[in-house]
């Protein structure tokens, strides 16, 4: 099975958006999965000003699926699903 | 050629203020830079105000070209008299230089200059003046052409008189046994910057003071002719997107340092030249976003925090261990700064609901182009693309 890939964005919104409490994911991941999930980090992917009026930053993406105001939690849970 | 120059110095043992001073000017669009050392009467605050006096007194002046003699002359009758001693007194050496090599250097008191070239110390020609007012002041004055990898060094008479009367040194370290020292750390380190060839300088003074206590303010004051030390932050993405691949380019084919300043900046660098960039999350620390690597590329951090965050840094004189002090430093490796800033906004900044204001980068830049240029003393060129 292929790995599940997770982006955390570092853009500067992202990051001030709380972006900064999302390094959590690089211990808890790991732990949590093993070998399935990959955590890394990543420059702005560009989402923010997409949908700027929508802001809705931080954004995390688990595979191809965009997490919008992403919380440790809400990144988890995404990971969880795919994971099945 | 680049005038690398700065100063080291130590106080004498047991007091609280320096009594010499030392004063410098860059100024980039001329090529020039302005220094005075000087070392007041006694020690302390008496000392401390008439060393600082002179040199900034003197600095005006060789800045404005005046005439030498006659500045003395002002300074001297400006000077606070010593209520112990009935007289006022200082003793300085200045240098005014140019990147071309040109360079003129006036002494008073202070130990005669060290000039070195290849291993070899050269001694140049003075005209003596002789001062109106001051019978036993005279002045010597040079006029030499510095060539590259030359090095001066000025001290004042802390360091040449440092253990006098002991068996070891009856006159004290003297100016060969300083010049002994210098050409052996040369000798080992033929490229060590003018800050720590000073610091080294001073460290061993102090070492061969008996019980490290210096008996009088010690100060050195090291130039050194090199090639600049160049860097490039480019920072921002460009106005027009169909120049992009050619600022990349030309960012990737820049001779010196190279730093990148901005997430999508770094993105579109990578983009344009086929270089991954990895954005590193264990890096984050604190409030700042962390750094990122690229190959090729010295130093890659997020953008407009990591600036706002360098920029406060470089203005306080403080920082803390970050990717602003990161980028705080390489700017201060350097002497010669271009940053090449990007126009295009990232309208998601202007969002009214960011937690915290985000500055505009253009401001950013220039403010710090500024600080750098008059408290570093570093060359500084601007362009917006």
């Amino acid at each position: 099975m292929a790995k599940v890939e997770v982006k955390v964005c570092l853009g500067t919104t992202c990051f001030v958006m709380g972006g900064n409490n999302l390094q959590e994911l690089n211990d808890i991941i790991p732990q949590k999965y093993g070998d399935k999930v990959e955590v890394m980090g990543s420059n702005c992917l560009g989402l923010c000003s997409i949908n700027w009026e929508y802001s809705k930053a931080p954004y995390v993406k688990v595979d191809d699926e965009v997490v919008t105001e992403a919380t440790v939690e809400k990144v988890l849970e995404v990971i969880d699903k795919k994971l099945g | 050629m680049f005038i690398d120059i700065a100063c080291s110095q130590k106080k004498k043992y047991n007091q609280n203020a320096y009594g010499d001073y030392f004063a410098s000017n860059r100024f980039p669009n001329m090529n020039r830079v302005v220094a005075v050392l000087s070392d007041g009467l006694g020690s302390g605050i008496k000392a401390n105000i008439l060393a600082c006096m002179t040199s900034t007194m003197l600095l005006k002046f060789m800045e404005n070209h005046s005439d030498i003699e006659q500045s003395c002359e002002i300074i001297m009758n400006s000077l606070p008299v010593c209520k112990v001693r009935g007289i006022s007194y200082s003793t300085f050496s200045a240098i005014d230089c140019f990147e071309n090599g040109k360079a003129k250097i006036v002494e008073e008191g202070n130990p005669d200059f060290i000039w070195i070239r290849g291993g070899e110390v050269l001694k140049p020609e003075c005209q003596t003046i002789q001062s109106k007012d001051f019978k036993n002041r005279k002045m010597k004055v040079y006029n030499i052409k510095l060539e590259k990898y030359d090095r001066i060094i000025f001290c004042s008479d802390g360091a040449t008189q440092v253990a006098m009367g002991t068996k070891q040194y009856p006159l004290g370290l003297e100016r060969d046994g300083l010049i002994k020292i210098i050409l052996h750390k040369l000798e080992q380190e033929p490229e060590i910057s003018s800050q720590k060839l000073a610091d080294y300088l001073v460290k061993q003074i102090e070492l061969i003071a008996p019980n490290r206590e210096l008996k009088d303010d010690t100060s050195v004051v090291s130039i050194y002719c090199r090639d600049p030390r160049e860097s490039l932050i480019f920072t921002g993405p460009p106005y027009h997107q169909e120049k992009d691949s050619y600022y990349a380019k030309f960012f990737m084919e820049f001779k010196g340092k190279k730093a990148i300043s901005g997430g999508t900046t770094a993105n579109i660098i990578s983009r344009e030249l086929n270089i991954p960039v990895i954005a590193k999350l264990s890096m984050n620390s604190g409030r700042l976003p962390g750094l990122s690597e690229m190959k090729g590329v010295d130093l890659v951090t997020e953008g407009i925090l990591t600036l706002t965050k360098t920029l406060e840094y470089l203005e306080s004189g403080k920082s803390e261990e970050n990717a602003a002090k990161t980028l705080m430093d390489f700017l201060l490796d350097s002497d010669v700064i271009y940053f090449l800033v990007g126009a295009q906004m990232n309208k998601a900044h202007y969002d009214p609901n960011l937690p915290i204001e985000i500055e505009i980068r253009k401001n950013i830049i220039k403010q710090m182009a500024s600080v750098l240029e008059e408290k570093y003393l570093k060359k500084v060129n601007v362009q917006f693309v």
